[in-house]
């Protein structure tokens, strides 16, 4: 804490520091809006004119063709484009995204359902990745150059480069296939109703294990080689002599002056990354087929479920927004003197 | 500190959470029957059961006037009584009157009665609640709207009995009359605008064999035998529950546990994996579905343009699809693909239906040089030798094109490619996504594509081979045949079956020497199953039909 | 220790083995095209039908194959980076371009080819298959089309050949037996070539093994390097060109647009864009060029960043102010002045999209929606063995390897090029 104090801003200067801060979040809040806005645009028009046609799937030999001319009828929209437009915006103001043609319950009701677990389990992995991340970028630099850094610094790049699907695919191989060890798919076992609440937990964990390395493992790569990056680059500071001269011990160097100093610069990557993060649970949701947003959005996609579809990226965009107005804010928190100039 | 406790603690959670990995042995319980699902059903209700496995449990929680078996003799299937007991048809089969079981009641205690039979056809037929059953009521009195008559159709002499006259001239079956009955009493709460959206709402209140247990969602959906069911013999099978597995290969490893009982569309590469393993069992449902590649009949940008039928200039002639058909090697597939699991086909009728199966005919084999020479006869000659057939200035090159995400289809069309290729066919493969390629299949706009048909059970040909192309919304071939046409409006009115079977025969001619697609094989629908389930049967209408009979040991 | 080698030895040393090991073939190429040259004047007609695509390839290949031996014979020593030493990176990368430019010449097989399923389906690494050559009526005249024909055909390799059959055994007699997976087949003697009065069988290994469909893996392998980098580069080439054009735009007129055209940045930086990929993919088709847009237009949102920074501080800049009272346009302007500064980090950052687009497009291929299957793509391969991965892990592996180290090659280099120029910086 002495470390921000340190910047000493006087009591006045805070409260238009403020009001400043206030202004420019305004500013970025309405033009993020805009810009959600303009996404939804291009969405409806996308849907508009492609190709596939929700009703396909009431095309069989089983059903009357009568049937499938009413459901043509159920989902096609009425009026002229732009009055389909004017209808479109006023029920997403409202909130309301109509009715999935797949679940036939309003959008918002489905989404309920797969939102928690795709923010659980993101939020899950990406503590993993920080932590981790964290934890062995100190291991590492304990001694720059030494036999563990080394080791670590040279197969994280490696891992980096490892498509996450292709681990996917190999975790379940080995895991579930050949040792049996971990569940390959979904999130429960179908028989937890009789579990006690802590059986139901190592449920959950037990199927949660693969696709969390799964979706962690590239993530902790990145934290790594940049925690790294910054740690030996503070170490090589001066300060950091002046501190060993004046009998700092080694201990109280690093926690004290050297991982805030790192860590910092931390944020603005981390931010990046949990928005990255929500793409990447969704190739991890299809490959484990578990019950999120990614799962959700693809098969909305592939089965025409346009309602779905436009609630699944109105929902993600929203949560794109947050999380990078969260980033920022604890930026700005953090180090009130940058600020003015991360919101431009 | 803190760091290093957290790293120590690290190990101890991933083995605690090994261990209880390790606990969990097979579930095995007498009585209870798990088969895997890929997906979850989305609803209980028998109105909106359009996929097959909603078919199938709405089939078990709620009851129809009759029951269908397959016999196996005839190839077609025998009526038993079910809600209704017996029931007499008049002497000109315009109408029918059943005797209903008296002893049936709903899972909420109330009196099953001829009113409920009645409601359903009225709730099924009206074009507001768009069932799934909707528009099919082709043999009752209806209004333009295609909705039940209900004054002209029903008479209810009693509670119990009720007369259901049909529309004069075609010809009623008792297809007309098995679907599953709902309760009025909980249906007719409900607006019947809001019936498709009302899952929530509408308690299932049953009568069929068994009860709606515990639904919990996108994991598993558990039945319990209606022990007060009319269909109920003390011993059977007293729970079913449906587990929903998406990924397949760890359905097979869970079937090898012994964590599931039974498991539908099995590869055929797991064969010889599933019938070593002494505890489980593998059956097929045979004949139910062929693959086919089919030829545009059609030239499709006219088709597109002005709905004018024009002959396709690579594939409107008889002899060059018969030369398709000679070229492409339909026995490497089956039996590299499918390990032989099927058979070659020829026809839209399989072997399954004895009676309708035309046994004079055989496909036709593997012989490239034949293909080559009609080719040469029908004008297709390489002039220039660069290796491609041409014919006035035109070469010979084609799409195929196949859904996506169907490894059996990218095989089927890897193999016909090579194969065409070797001929001096040019071709490309396109990969569609599936909703695409069957927009554009069913719109007729595709030159060539392999796809697959399920054929309906009683036998349904007039919608995929008629010419008249609004009527024949499956003749996606655009096939053109006048003494087709004769065939097909003539099994349409004939009441006798044997006149019915010989048509058939006919038609399968007509087919077999016009080849309007290359019919490639009927693929076996393989079933795994634990050997401990007793008095399985597996029919060409399903596995889980009358499931209720089924024990454990 | 042992001597380092350097690049310009490595890529000559390729050469010279591309050429032991093939010297037939490209023997052939040279006296087909001598026979192709004649044709031309005898017939020229037909000689024009003879074009195909892997007619242009064959001959492309073989010009720059010999262009490339000349070049780094004579010319490469003064190049200084082909002088510097060899290390994996660079291996990787000279690896990868030379399957690109010869991959008709490294491997001598159709990346089609499939025959006798029986006998060829999955086979695993190193596996040999006897091969029993069938006695066809070829057209022995003297005559130059029927020579050029000929030959033709057995250097442009097609996707099928009737003159050979994959056996597993054979026994001859009257007439002559031979069995495939299990089943046996008569032939009469006369179609069997015979030499030394027994039938001419060879063998044929298949180093990397066979796929479900009895393709050889190293052949689909080498093509498919082509697909992915073909993809790679197009897609990067549009981000490059959509980064750059915006990023200026934005940059130079500063105000609102540069606001709005910074949150759509912002936006699309964050957003999982794999949903815009999947979204438009699935609704408008997967063929080669659609997937090449759609993973261009995902990736500029970094070079947009870049462009504009460096726009924004380079404008006022006292030369560019003076360049713009001189009056060039401002295209100019971009070319001219900017470019020269935004260079290291654009290329850093290229290497790394290119990156991403390999991934991405093995990652769509995964979900079922890549490059259609008239190419054997590696994403499309490694989809295939998902499905035989208890059977066949060589169909999964060597494509993953192979993406494995294209991914780490690029990551690698982008990292030391940025580390080359700006020490500091990190991407």
């Amino acid at each position: 804490m002495e470390y921000f104090n340190a910047v000493g801003i006087g009591q006045l200067n805070n409260i238009s520091m403020r009001k400043e801060i206030f202004k420019t979040f305004a500013k970025r809040g309405w033009t993020s809006l805009l810009v959600l806005f303009l996404l939804m645009t291009f969405l409806f028009l996308l849907l508009r004119i492609s190709p596939g046609d929700p009703s396909l799937k009431y095309i069989s030999p089983k059903l009357s063709p009568r049937l499938t001319e009413l459901v043509k009828k159920s989902f096609s929209l009425e009026g002229s484009m732009p009055a389909q437009y004017k209808t479109f915006i006023l029920n997403l103001a409202k909130g309301d995204f109509g009715i999935s043609y797949t679940y036939r319950i309003p959008v918002i009701r489905v989404i309920e359902r797969a939102l928690p677990f795709t923010i659980m389990f993101s939020l899950l992995s990406f503590f993993i990745q920080i932590v981790s991340g964290f934890l062995l970028s100190m291991f590492a630099v304990k001694k720059i150059n030494g036999t563990a850094d080394k080791i670590i610094s040279k197969t994280s790049l490696p891992v980096y480069a490892v498509p996450s699907f292709a681990a996917g695919v190999f975790l379940i191989y080995i895991f579930s296939e050949k040792l049996n060890i971990f569940p390959s798919s979904g999130l429960t076992s179908f028989d937890t109703e009789s579990y006690s609440f802590i059986q139901k937990l190592i449920d959950y964990a037990q199927h949660l294990v693969l696709p969390v390395i799964t979706l962690s493992f590239n993530g902790v790569a990145v934290f790594y080689k940049y925690l790294h990056d910054n740690l030996e680059d503070v170490y090589n500071k001066p300060f950091v002599e002046n501190l060993r001269a004046n009998g700092f011990t080694e201990k109280e160097i690093l926690r004290k002056h050297i991982i805030p100093n790192a860590v910092n610069p931390l944020i603005s990557v981390a931010g990046v990354e949990l928005g990255l993060l929500f793409g990447g649970a969704l190739i991890t949701e299809v490959i484990f087929s578990l019950p999120g947003m990614g799962r959700l959005t693809v098969d909305a996609i592939l089965s025409r479920d346009y309602p779905l579809v436009i609630g699944c990226t109105f929902v993600a965009g929203i949560l794109v927004i947050l999380t990078n107005l969260c980033a920022d804010i604890i930026k700005a928190m953090l180090d009130k003197r940058i600020a003015k100039g991360i919101l431009n | 500190m803190k760091i290093n406790r957290l790293i120590l603690s690290l190990p101890l959670i991933i083995i605690l959470v090994f261990l209880s990995g390790c606990q969990k042995g097979s579930s095995e319980k007498s009585g209870r029957i798990i088969a895997a699902i890929t997906s979850d059903v989305e609803s209980l209700n028998p109105l909106f059961a359009f996929s097959d496995n909603e078919g199938n449990i709405s089939e078990l929680l709620y009851a129809s006037l009759v029951q269908h078996e397959w016999n196996y003799k005839k190839g077609d299937m025998d009526t038993f009584p079910m809600l209704a007991k017996s029931w007499e048809w008049n002497g000109d089969s315009s109408s029918i009157t059943l005797y209903l079981r008296d002893d049936v009641k709903w899972s909420d205690g109330q009196q099953f009665t001829a009113n409920d039979v009645v409601f359903s056809f009225d709730v099924y037929s009206d074009p507001i609640v768009q069932s799934k059953l909707y528009g099919s009521f082709r043999n009752f009195f209806t209004d333009t709207a295609m909705h039940i008559d209900l004054k002209k159709t029903f008479v209810a002499k009693s509670s119990f009995v009720l007369t259901i006259n049909f529309k004069k001239n075609p010809s009623p079956t008792f297809y007309d009359i098995d679907f599953p009955i709902i309760p009025e009493h909980v249906y007719k709460n409900i607006n019947r605008k809001d019936l498709i959206t009302a899952e929530k709402e509408i308690k299932p209140v049953t009568d069929g064999a068994f009860s709606l247990s515990q639904w919990n969602k996108n994991q598993s959906l558990i039945l319990k035998a209606d022990k007060k069911s009319f269909l109920y013999k003390g011993g059977n099978v007293s729970e079913l529950v449906f587990k929903i597995v998406p990924d397949y290969n760890s359905g097979i490893t869970q079937l090898k546990k012994g964590e599931i009982d039974l498991m539908e569309d099995i590869k055929a590469d797991d064969y010889p994996v599933i019938s070593n393993d002494g505890s489980l069992g593998i059956a097929a449902v045979k004949g139910r579905e062929y693959d086919y590649a089919g030829w545009n009949n059609l030239d499709p940008d006219i088709y597109k343009k002005t709905k004018h039928v024009v002959p396709n200039k690579l594939f409107g002639n008889a002899d060059v699809r018969k030369a398709l058909t000679l070229a492409i090697n339909r026995d490497e597939i089956l039996k590299q693909f499918l390990n032989n699991h099927g058979e070659v086909a020829f026809g839209p009728v399989s072997s399954i239906f004895k009676d309708a199966f035309n046994y004079e005919l055989h496909p036709l084999p593997y012989l490239p040089d034949s293909a080559k020479k009609l080719l040469a006869l029908a004008g297709w000659k390489d002039t220039d030798r660069n290796g491609t057939l041409k014919k006035n200035g035109q070469e010979f090159s084609f799409t195929l094109s196949i859904p996506g995400g169907n490894p059996r289809r990218e095989f089927t069309a890897t193999v016909i490619q090579n194969n065409l290729q070797a001929l001096g066919i040019k071709i490309k493969i396109e990969k569609l996504e599936p909703d695409v390629f069957f927009q554009k299949m069913f719109n007729r706009e595709l030159e060539a594509w392999v796809a697959g048909w399920t054929v309906p059970i009683p036998l349904d040909l007039k919608s995929f081979w008629y010419s008249n192309l609004t009527d024949a919304q499956f003749n996606v071939a655009g096939y053109q045949n006048k003494a087709m046409d004769e065939l097909l409006k003539k099994i349409e009115v004939s009441p006798n079956s044997n006149v019915k079977n010989n048509l058939y025969k006919k038609l399968q001619e007509i087919i077999y020497s016009e080849n309007p697609v290359t019919f490639l094989f009927w693929d076996d629908k393989l079933i795994a199953y634990n050997k401990r389930i007793q008095n399985l049967s597996v029919s060409p209408l399903g596995v889980f039909q009358r499931c209720w009979n089924w024990s454990t040991k | 220790m042992h001597r380092s080698i350097k690049i310009r030895q490595f890529i000559l040393m390729l050469a010279l083995l591309l050429i032991i090991t093939r010297y037939s073939l490209i023997a052939k190429v040279f006296f087909l095209f001598f026979l192709y040259i004649q044709l031309l004047f005898t017939s020229p007609e037909l000689a024009l039908a003879q074009i195909s695509f892997q007619f242009i390839d064959f001959a492309v290949s073989i010009i720059l194959l010999a262009a490339a031996i000349i070049y780094f014979l004579m010319a490469g020593k003064k190049v200084k980076y082909f002088q510097s030493n060899l290390n994996f990176t660079s291996a990787v990368i000279i690896l990868l371009i030379s399957f690109f430019l010869f991959a008709p010449l490294i491997t001598d097989n159709n990346p089609d080819f499939q025959k006798d399923l029986s006998v060829t389906k999955l086979l695993p690494p190193f596996s040999s298959v006897k091969v029993l050559h069938l006695n066809n009526d070829n057209y022995s005249t003297g005559n130059t089309v029927d020579k050029f024909i000929n030959l033709k055909s057995r250097v442009i390799k097609n996707s099928f050949d009737d003159s050979i059959i994959f056996i597993d055994s054979i026994s001859a007699g009257n007439k002559l037996t031979y069995y495939q997976g299990g089943a046996e087949v008569l032939l009469a003697n006369d179609k069997v070539i015979f030499k030394n009065n027994t039938p001419l069988i060879t063998t044929r290994t298949f180093i990397l093994g066979t796929d479900e469909l009895g393709r050889d893996i190293f052949t689909r392998l080498i093509y498919g390097a082509r697909i992915s980098l073909f993809v790679g580069l197009g897609s990067v080439l549009i981000s490059l060109l959509l980064g750059l054009f915006l990023g200026f735009f934005a940059g130079y007129s500063e105000g609102f647009i540069d606001t709005a055209l910074n949150r759509l940045t912002d936006m699309f930086l964050a957003f999982p864009v794999i949903f815009f990929i999947i979204l438009i993919i699935a609704l408008f088709g997967n063929s080669l060029p659609s997937v090449i847009m759609v993973l261009g237009f995902s990736g500029w949102m970094s070079l947009f960043k870049i462009v504009r920074s460096e726009v924004i501080s380079l404008k006022n800049k006292d030369f560019f102010v003076s360049a713009r009272l001189i009056g060039l346009s401002n295209i100019k302007l971009l070319l001219k002045e900017t470019l020269p500064y935004i260079l290291v980090p654009v290329v850093v950052n290229l290497v790394f999209q290119y990156g991403n687009v390999i991934l991405a497009e093995a990652a769509l291929s995964y979900l079922g929606l890549g490059t259609g299957s008239s190419y054997p793509s590696w994403g499309s391969m490694i989809e295939a063995g998902q499905n035989y991965l208890s059977q066949a892990w060589w169909m999964i592996l060597f494509p993953g390897l192979a993406l494995f180290l294209t991914l780490f090659a690029a990551n690698s280099l982008g990292r030391k090029i940025s580390s080359h120029f700006n020490p500091r910086v990190n991407s």
